[in-house]
């Protein structure tokens, strides 16, 4: 069991009237991938910037390597990296001289080549900021966000607003992070993004935590359902979900899905549909997501909850 | 093609967002406002305005009481007399004061002597001078001088035409070495340096702010004082760099000649301090881009207006020149303008350690009352 890096203990935090964070407890162990899933608004940007150090508790504990983050500020903005949501830097200067200025915050001398590197950015060191496209400006900021040698890694939303292939690039930087030992908060709304990368998860609406675990901890728990999906299938399907005593869902396009609960279900649905000589041209059997957790969690959808 | 309906529903949005906007709105208002107040009690009286006028009466005799009464008696100047044991120059320095009419001794026995040979038809080409000393910094003493002028017009109109009997010579309290132009450039540059200290680092650190940049470095070592300090200096790179344009324009253009020496970068140095500070407080109250050139504008006004820089004090009311004692430009336009023209130390030391200790003042408020965590 590896140890716990960051240690969240009652945490609350008011603005004005809105409970923007309701007494949330975690703890995030060192060498993992963390991910703070939750809608727009559910209070990410506040628990992860009170933790960095940034933004002030109402109340409650938190403990970041070994150091308490009310005492501990410089010590604590040493070790750590941050990438902060929506990051941008400055417009006229180069990826390189970006990564350079940050370094030099630091009073440390990185090797900048190398770190640009990681977040493959060589072929772009220098282009000016300005210039770059945003799955691009996304990985200066994660090289920026390096540039301590951090032991923790802060990520919020790092891949909110870039399109599918940008996003995948990022992921890779992420993975290769992990794999070089570091432990990483990432936020996050998209749930494939926390399915893919993350060792744990915890799902957080409307400043309360309401699962944590691993993502398959979490769709055993909340949502075990199995989709079984029949293409173009024969007559007699109906019969076979209404047998078994399972909802069934037709699609337009001629697709059925019925909603197995547990691997044996699947498996007699099969030899139903075998023993009754339906003919079907495919096939498609897939567990639950985090977005269904979700949707049987909170009612609502974790893309479009919340406030957009 | 417009969409009337598109443009009113966007219009509405922006009044709506103006409208609760509270720190923009307010500063929006304010700044007419300040305007208002100011040009209100600049003119309100603009019947009576009055200026100063020293005259010294060497002379004492009948035609000088007559020429100081008719001076009087327009109404445009209030007339103060000078002892005839001062030194002119001297005396303005010491009180202030801009300009100085002189009435030769003689006066009044040679106006006379003109005017009985005029009538008994002997040679006329002869004429009296009265002399004003003036401070050409000043624009008060541009517009006395006009007045003059003219009140001696009608003098010599008075006197029966024929080529003029009454002169008026003019005597600067400067050497003549500077031309009009030496005394503009250094009030031109305490109003640039402050213009881009003030309007760049609110500018700037705005941006900074809404492009997130200033969250960025919060998660950095970097401390606020660090921050602030190099904001300082950045803009103090820019204050020298419009200095330097300034005079180079000046001396290739206009023939500019001030004295160089090492106040001229001082008080640059204290300009860019004091107001690029002011305008990191700005940016930590006024979160709002708009909002906050709004406030540097109405830091800025004032300025302009009461420092003497463009407009003269001595016709505003007492309690606007009041104020201006206590805006800084005013002391960095009269620390320039002494190391530049006149050299004279006290104003030089008086404004040295007004601004010194604004600065520093400014400079601590920055420190302790902005921190990362507000933004
Ligand atoms: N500085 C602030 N002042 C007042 N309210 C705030 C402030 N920051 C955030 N909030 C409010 O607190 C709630 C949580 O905001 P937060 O930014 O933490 O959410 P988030 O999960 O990061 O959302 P997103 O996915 O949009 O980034 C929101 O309702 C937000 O409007
Ligand atoms: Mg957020």
């Amino acid at each position: 069991m590896s140890e716990t890096i960051i240690q969240v203990r009652g945490l609350v935090k008011v603005y004005d009237e809105l409970i923007a964070v309701n007494g949330i407890s975690f703890d995030v162990k060192e060498g993992q991938v963390f991910a703070f899933l939750g809608p727009n608004g559910a209070g990410k940007t506040t628990t992860v910037e009170i933790i960095e150090t940034i933004r002030t508790a109402t109340s409650g504990q938190v403990n970041i390597l070994g150091l308490d983050i009310k005492k501990n500020r410089t010590d604590i903005l040493r070790r750590i990296g941050v990438l902060p949501q929506e990051f941008s830097s400055f417009d006229r200067l180069t990826v390189r001289e970006t990564v350079q200025y940050y370094s030099r915050l630091f009073k440390g001398e990185p090797d900048i080549d190398e770190l640009l590197e990681l977040v493959n950015l060589t072929e772009h060191r220098d282009q000016l900021y300005m210039n770059l496209s945003g799955g691009l400006k996304q990985r200066v900021g994660i090289a920026v966000a390096l540039v301590n040698d951090p032991e923790i890694v802060f990520l919020d939303e790092p891949t909110t607003g870039l399109d599918p292939r940008a996003r995948r690039d990022v992921w890779d930087v992420i993975k290769g992070l992990k794999k070089s030992g570091k432990t990483i908060f990432l936020t996050t709304h998209y749930m494939e993004e926390a399915e893919v990368l993350a060792d744990d998860v915890a799902i957080i609406s409307k400043g309360d935590i309401i699962a944590h675990g691993t993502t398959s901890q979490l769709i055993d728990q909340y949502c075990s359902t199995i989709h079984v999906s029949i293409r173009g299938a024969g007559p007699g399907v109906e019969e076979v979900a209404k047998n078994l005593g399972l909802t069934l869902e037709n699609r337009e396009n001629g697709t059925v899905t019925i909603e197995a609960s547990n691997n044996d279900q699947v498996v007699e649905i099969l030899n139903n549909l075998k023993a009754r000589d339906i003919k079907y041209d495919g096939l498609d059997i897939r567990k639950a997501n985090l977005e269904e957790v979700f949707l049987s969690l909170t009612g609502e959808s974790l893309t479009t909850g919340g406030e957009e | 093609m417009m969409d009337a309906k598109l443009i009113y529903a966007n219009l509405i949005m922006l009044l709506k967002e103006f409208h609760r906007n509270k720190a923009s709105m307010f500063f929006v208002l304010l700044f007419p406002i300040i305007l208002m107040l100011l040009f209100g009690f600049i003119f309100q009286d603009q019947g009576e305005m009055e200026y100063d006028l020293l005259v010294q009466d060497l002379d004492g005799g009948p035609n000088a009481r007559n020429l100081t009464a008719m001076i009087n008696s327009t109404g445009l100047f209030g007339v103060t007399d000078v002892d005839p044991s001062e030194e002119p120059g001297q005396y303005l320095i010491d009180h202030k004061a801009n300009a100085m009419l002189i009435i030769p001794e003689g006066y009044s026995d040679q106006f006379d002597a003109i005017m009985l040979s005029r009538t008994t038809g002997l040679p006329v080409n002869e004429t009296v001078s009265v002399k004003i000393v003036y401070d050409p910094a000043n624009s008060a003493a541009m517009t006395k001088i006009g007045i003059l002028n003219s009140i001696i017009d009608g003098v010599n109109k008075g006197a029966s035409g024929a080529p003029d009997v009454l002169v008026l010579e003019m005597e600067t309290t400067v050497s003549d070495d500077f031309e009009y132009i030496d005394f503009f450039a250094p009030g031109i540059i305490a109003m640039s340096v402050m213009t881009t200290a003030l309007f760049g680092t609110v500018g700037m650190n705005t941006e900074l702010r809404q492009k997130g940049i200033l969250r960025k470095l919060a998660t950095t070592p970097l401390s606020r004082s660090e921050w602030l300090l190099a904001n300082i200096l950045y803009q103090l790179c820019m204050a020298v760099l419009s200095t330097i344009s300034i005079l180079l324009v000046g001396m290739g253009l206009f023939g500019l000649r001030p004295h160089i020496n090492l106040f001229l970068p001082l008080f640059v140095l204290l300009n860019v301090f004091a107001f690029s500070g002011i305008g990191m407080l700005i940016t930590r109250f006024v979160k709002d881009a708009d909002g906050a050139q709004a406030a540097a504008n109405a830091v800025m006004f004032p300025m302009m207006f009461l420092s003497g820089t463009f407009f003269p004090l001595e016709t505003m009311p007492d309690f606007l020149k009041t104020v201006a004692n206590f805006l800084p430009l005013y002391y960095v336009n009269e620390g320039m303008r002494a190391a530049m023209i006149t050299l004279d130390e006290g104003t030089l030391m008086t404004s040295t350690v007004i601004l010194v200790v604004l600065a520093i003042v400014i400079f601590v408020l920055g420190v302790l009352l902005t921190s990362w965590k507000h933004d």
